[in-house]
């Protein structure tokens, strides 16, 4: 099939949303199938048909998704019905619309600079008397053991330490009690 | 006018803690949350408001719980039930909103019930988590039992409130998305913004029904 000139191609307009939550690994034929249930649960097959839902990429924690211009709406409506990526808890926070992949792309370069590093649990600090930072730092919520996995400004998100219940747990800084096991005198 | 998500499970019931709950609320456009077993928190941009989520309590009970903790700025909140209990909820001092009723019966909520819901000033929530985890014949029956509620609405214009019922930050949507959702059984942005309102105008003091002119 021949590709049609540009005035009779039908119009598209690009949706820049963000994954929820973050440092999560998503493949984007897998995000593809839950936002194609989502569309055709929520608005039918006709709709889906009119719609054209498609997932383009996911690039730095982001999505660029594609849908007919016009349909921008319910599309955004039924992306917000999406709950779940195979086995995987998910959500999309619709971020922009525009008619280009360029300038979400661009909307995308200004957003990840502004985010703070993921921390991996395992920091430094500083010893006793000056000497080389060599203690690691655990965190504990409650009485539990918990393992830091992505922070943004005072939000963290931590996994149980344990056999079982390792389950992803949404908290803030303020939240942890953060334990200096190089801290504890020799006599305790 | 506060925008307020009616209803939030924080840890242990959910995933999320409670400052994280309403730090992620902040960030979605709301002003405050009514969150299930927490104490009241004040946080730069949002308030936590402590919530009391009745589920399968005799109506009896329900008054002298809704007695006990009037004055102390707790939302009541029960699980809607049959007619009887409905009506005798929806007239019961004290408790502020009624929920549940995208699972209920469809004559568990009347016009009768409706006008003392409206009398008495008494919330009925709109439950945002069967539209965004259900599927199939359980979300059909919600948005049927939503855009029944709105006919009701449109006669007795009792309040309503909207809660995501989330138990990890999650389940919360934006107020944006709220108004897409809410879209789905004829709200508009308006009622959206009177709704997400209500749980303020359930709690504050009605005023008195007789006024004395000097």
């Amino acid at each position: 099939m021949t590709v049609r000139p540009p005035t009779l191609r039908e119009k598209k307009r690009y949706i820049l949303a963000r994954i929820d939550p973050a440092g999560i690994t998503v493949d984007a034929k897998d995000l593809y199938y839950a936002v194609y249930e989502a569309v055709v649960s929520l608005f039918g097959d006709v709709t889906a048909a009119a719609m054209q839902p498609s997932v383009l990429a996911i690039e730095k924690g982001y999505v660029l998704l594609r849908c007919i211009r016009g349909s921008e709406r319910e599309f955004a409506i039924a992306l917000s019905t999406l709950y779940g990526c195979r086995e995987s808890t998910i959500t999309l926070r619709v971020i922009a619309v525009s008619g280009t992949i360029e300038s979400l792309r661009e909307r995308i370069a200004t957003l990840v600079p502004g985010q703070a590093p993921e921390i991996t649990g395992q920091e430094t600090a500083p010893g006793p008397e000056g000497s080389a930072g060599t203690g690691a730092i655990e965190y504990r919520f409650g009485t539990m053991p918990v393992e830091p996995v992505a922070t943004s400004g005072h939000k963290i998100d931590v996994i149980e330490k344990g056999f079982k219940n390792t389950r992803r747990l949404f908290l803030t800084i303020e939240d942890l009690e953060k334990i200096h096991a190089t801290t504890i005198p020799d006599g305790l | 006018m506060k925008i307020t998500d009616a209803c939030v499970y924080p840890y242990p019931l959910g995933d999320s803690s409670v400052r994280r709950l309403a730090l992620e609320a902040r960030t979605l456009g709301y002003d405050s949350i009514v969150a299930a077993d927490s104490p009241a928190l004040e946080l730069p941009g949002i308030s936590v408001v402590p919530g009391l989520f009745l589920s399968g309590v005799p109506a009896k009970d329900v008054q002298s719980r809704a007695k006990k903790s009037r004055g102390s700025g707790t939302v009541v909140a029960v699980q809607i039930g049959d007619n009887g209990f409905n009506r005798a909820v929806a007239g019961t001092n004290g408790v502020h909103i009624i929920r549940g009723i995208h699972a209920a019966d469809k004559r568990a909520f009347d016009h009768v019930t409706a006008k003392i819901a409206a009398d008495n000033n008494t919330a009925l929530d709109i439950d945002l988590s069967i539209l965004i985890c259900g599927r199939g014949h359980l979300r059909q029956k919600a948005i049927h039992r939503y855009l029944d509620l709105m006919i009701l609405r449109s006669r007795f214009e009792f309040p309503l409130t909207i809660s995501s019922s989330s138990q990890s930050v999650l389940g919360m949507r934006a107020v944006r998305e709220v108004t897409g959702l809410c879209s789905l059984f004829g709200m508009d942005e308006t009622d959206v913004q009177m709704a997400l309102a209500g749980v303020g105008r359930v709690t504050e003091p009605g005023e008195s029904i007789v006024k004395v002119i000097k």
